[in-house]
């Protein structure tokens, strides 16, 4: 049984930046809103510390999609992070586009107040992946 | 631009020059009985040769961690091994202050692995060598950068096959004033033309399989990738690639797996890692055991995830690489 839930529902990593998304996250969790349990966070520091190897990782162990979130442009904890995380997901981006797998990786802003913006980020992605999922399984 | 224009024996008389100093050395190529090889000459050069026409290796691999503390270091190499060179210097993994990089044009290179007979050495009949462009590396089919218009100088070869020495820098009128002769004005017309931009890159995981179905991890690859130069690579330990218990402890928990494990992982993650310094050598298909297409792939991101950000490896000193610096206002669509 447990075997089965696993199978069908996606599983989706997110890596999110302990001053925005991450408190998002907790916030959302306060205000009682509902998010796909599928969705597994990771806590960092900043985004800009997700090494692309760790969503590759992330993604050829298993996950069916993973997400990469900081605070908006500018508004970094750490003045310029969030910049070269923009650099870095980008290429990694227009890397999985080469290997035709774009819509496994996604990358948003979401500062600490947006609770309601990462609920609605997390659950469009997890429905779109799952449909794409049941897509294929049916097929 | 001005340069001079080499007689026979004109580059090794200069180069010989240059050796005579103290602590001078020349990274080139030598012609020996079985063929073209790198070789450091120190004290005078012997059997030099200007052009290797065989790819064993390249040798920005063997600058890597060269701080050279009063001694010079006179580079006479091909173009993408000067890109190289580059990058690492870009990377800090090499002090420029006492290297003269020199770019040889190149009419291409066959791979060592394949070499049979006796190939020619002059750049006339290499061109005709290589009119069967079968006969030619598939990474030198496409390379970017053929010309020697990269470094401190240059040494070009023009339409008559006559070669020229072009510096670049300061540090390229150093070759310059070795040579023997006047400065004249160089031909634009030359015998080695720019490359033409290549195709987006396109596939998908099933032919990634395909490809890398050989693949025995052996990580030569990795070793012999000039630009590949981290000394705690992030595939030592048990982090990515776990082995013995550790790797007992992930299939508990994961399930059974295909041995060996972690292809995809072990080449998406170096192919991200090298994006922007690959210069498309080949290196890595030189040192596969297996012959996988390395290059194909390797060299098609690297454009591709280069073209983002309109930044060629190797080009030239002071462009910073794309992923230590920024813009603010830049790549909007990337964001969901």
């Amino acid at each position: 049984m447990a075997e089965e839930t696993k199978n069908k529902n996606p599983e989706i990593v997110g890596f999110a930046c302990s001053f925005c998304t991450f408190k998002a996250s907790e916030m959302a969790g306060s205000l009682r809103m509902k998010y796909p349990e599928g969705v597994k966070l990771i806590q960092v520091p900043c985004s800009s510390r997700v090494d692309p190897a760790f969503v590759i990782k992330a993604i050829f162990e298993g996950a069916d999609g993973a997400f990469v979130a900081g605070c908006h442009p500018g508004d970094c904890h750490f003045i310029k992070g969030n910049y070269f995380t923009r650099r870095k997901i980008a290429a990694l981006k227009e890397m999985f586009d080469a290997f035709s797998m774009k819509e496994k990786l996604r990358l948003f802003w979401v500062s600490a107040a947006e609770a309601r913006r990462f609920v609605e980020k997390v659950t469009g992605m997890y429905n779109e992946i799952k449909e794409r999922k049941n897509e294929r399984e049916k097929a | 631009m001005k340069g001079k224009k080499l007689k026979s024996g004109d580059i090794e008389n200069a180069l010989n020059r240059f050796l005579e100093e103290q602590q001078h050395l020349v990274l080139g190529f030598e012609k020996g009985e079985s063929g073209v090889s790198h070789r450091v000459f120190k004290d005078s050069l012997d059997h030099y040769s200007l052009l290797n026409p065989v790819f064993g290796a390249n040798a920005a691999l063997y600058l890597r961690r060269l701080f050279s503390k009063g001694s010079q270091v006179m580079l006479m190499l091909r173009p993408c091994e000067i890109r190289a060179y580059v990058e690492l210097h870009k990377l800090t993994q090499i002090e420029r202050e006492d290297i003269i990089a020199v770019s040889i044009d190149c009419p291409g290179t066959i791979s060592l692995k394949e070499k049979k007979g006796d190939i020619p050495t002059d750049a006339g009949q290499l061109m005709d060598y290589f009119k069967n462009p079968d006969s030619m590396r598939w990474a030198c089919s496409v390379c970017r950068e053929k010309r020697g218009v990269l470094g401190d100088g240059g040494v070009r070869i023009d339409k008559a096959g006559n070669y020229w020495v072009i510096p670049y820098t300061e540090k390229g009128e150093t070759l310059l004033s070795l040579v023997e002769g006047e400065p004249e004005d160089v031909p634009s017309d030359m015998l080695i033309g720019e490359s033409k931009k290549p195709d987006k890159f396109q596939v998908d995981m099933t032919t990634f399989d395909k490809d890398f179905e050989k693949c025995i991890m052996c990580m030569n690859c990795r070793d012999m990738c000039p630009v590949c130069y981290c000394i705690d690579c992030v595939f030592h330990g048990d982090e990515y690639l776990p082995k013995g218990d550790a790797l007992l402890n992930k299939i508990f928990r994961s399930g059974s797996t295909k041995m060996p494990q972690g292809k995809e992982l072990f080449h998406l993650i170096r192919m991200y890692h090298v994006s922007q310094t690959c210069v498309g050598c080949g290196a890595c298909e030189e040192a596969c055991p297996q012959g996988i297409p390395l290059t194909k792939y390797f060299k098609g991101i690297s454009e591709r995830l280069q073209g983002m950000f309109s930044y060629m490896s190797g080009r030239s000193f002071d462009e910073p690489i794309p992923y230590i610096t920024f813009l603010e206002d830049e790549l909007k669509e990337a964001e969901d």
